[in-house]
């Protein structure tokens, strides 16, 4: 599948949410730990050989399952094979919670739910649509039923 | 650079609903030719299709820092995705007729995570308000709930899941005051957990070490106030001010969204003018 590799390496350096050199194990049988510079920016973590400009690889993070395998040790699992598990070594418990927090916090989808959660919230308490003001409340990816293209008007359905 | 492309893939044709699906037609790298491909829209990935129901794209555009453009083409309805880095390709795309151009053109120049980022952080900033207005108590004044919607969200420490089948549950129970109030309350401690640590208009340097966490200095992930290893500095979107709608420092959300009003404006003018 092609995709515009350029353009994410550029990605790649953008300013992140976390980075951090941590010990990271790919998910094939016989891959070993290796030390890389890992760094959350959007929703994709990227990791680097440590004296390296240009990642080594990105993940994108949706449809992944984020999960504590040990004290300092989180892993990173993708739905469509949830076996094949990408692990990794923090210095510390603290680090480790806050990676897998932050991690967990950088899907869309994950941000797409917040939204619709605070749209109803809003809906709820104050009878009216926050995102009516914006023009944007007829998108998608914003309806409560997203899988519907046609939503009716009437708000009250959120 | 590696990709999980086959978890990529997959994300293309889960069950994760699609914010935008159709038909457009995209130039070739190499063959200039213009192919009608079908497209899918999800998040700030644009996957393309050899056809409607092909099991697997072809490929994906990763849309984060883009921007949109109409461009001067033989090919009518036709706009571009272009990236403020080096040497980036330029995508150049057509739609059908001018409705779905500019449908798509709106939808790609709002696809970012960014976007989408703020967006949450200005609801979330509109909800912290209206809860602070209705008191302290959390009782006065407050319509009458007609149905209490919950975020439920998997929270065990061991595991958590960010696929699209956790879905948000609905409870209506007796609004009793008590009740009411436990809700208030659950929803601000929900609300001071969403966003987890605060960080400026959702995007910040690499956060310093806490003094417990990385307490020997050992592979620092600051931007090097203590002196640790730092990642590489990025460099600043050439030609983007500290406010513009690709540049993340956007704070005012209701300015960023006056940018992407004008530039679907601009973008429609530009198109009368050129017919």
């Amino acid at each position: 599948m092609r995709f515009n590799e350029k353009e994410l390496v550029c990605l790649s350096r953008q300013p992140s949410e976390m980075a951090a050199e941590l010990g990271m194990r790919g998910p094939k049988k016989g891959d070993v730990v290796k030390r890389r510079l890992v760094k959350l920016v959007v929703n994709f973590l990227f990791y680097f050989r440590t004296d390296e400009e240009e990642p080594v690889g990105a993940l994108l993070l949706e449809q992944c399952r984020v999960e504590r395998e040990d004290t300092q040790i989180f892993s990173v699992a993708f739905l469509d094979d949830a076996e094949r598990k990408y692990l990794f070594e923090c210095d510390s418990e603290e680090q480790c919670k806050e990676w897998i927090d932050s991690i967990i916090k950088a899907s869309y989808e994950f941000m797409r739910r917040n939204l619709i959660f605070y749209r109803t919230e809003i809906h709820r308490l104050t009878g009216k649509d926050p995102l009516e003001q914006y023009g944007i409340s007829e998108e998608t990816r914003f309806q409560v039923n997203s899988g519907s293209q046609l939503m009716a008007r009437d708000t009250s359905s959120l | 650079m590696k990709l999980n492309e086959r978890s990529v893939a997959h994300y293309a044709t889960c069950d994760s609903p699609p914010d935008k699906t159709g038909f457009l037609f995209k130039k070739g790298e190499r063959n200039t030719a213009y192919h009608r491909r079908w497209f899918v829209l999800k998040g700030n990935m644009l996957f393309y299709f050899e056809e409607r129901d092909s099991r697997e794209p072809i490929g994906v555009i990763v849309l984060e820092g883009c921007t949109v453009e109409l461009c001067e083409s033989v090919e009518e309805f036709a706009f571009a995705i272009k990236f403020d880095c080096a040497k980036a390709r330029v995508y150049k795309l057509a739609a059908e007729n001018q409705v779905a151009m500019e449908s798509w053109v709106k939808a790609l120049s709002r696809a970012s995570f960014d976007y989408m980022r703020l967006v949450v952080k200005e609801l979330e900033r509109q909800l912290e308000e209206i809860q602070d207005a209705s008191g302290a108590g959390g009782q006065q004044g407050r319509p009458k709930p007609s149905r209490r919607n919950q975020m439920a969200r998997s929270k065990s420490a061991a595991s958590s899941s960010s696929s699209s089948s956790s879905s948000l549950s609905t409870s209506s129970s007796a609004p009793s005051m008590s009740a009411v109030y436990s809700a208030q309350k659950s929803l601000q401690d929900e609300v001071q957990l969403i966003p987890g640590n605060s960080r400026e208009n959702g995007v910040a340097w690499s956060k310093p070490p806490s003094a417990s966490a990385n307490g020997s200095g050992e592979a620092a992930p600051s931007c090097g106030a203590d002196g640790g290893r730092a990642p590489p500095v990025p460099p600043r979107r050439l030609g983007a001010s500290l406010e513009s709608p690709v540049s993340p420092d956007t704070g005012c959300f209701s300015k960023l969204h006056d940018w992407y009003g004008r530039e679907v404006e601009e973008l429609r003018v530009q198109w009368l003018q050129s017919q």
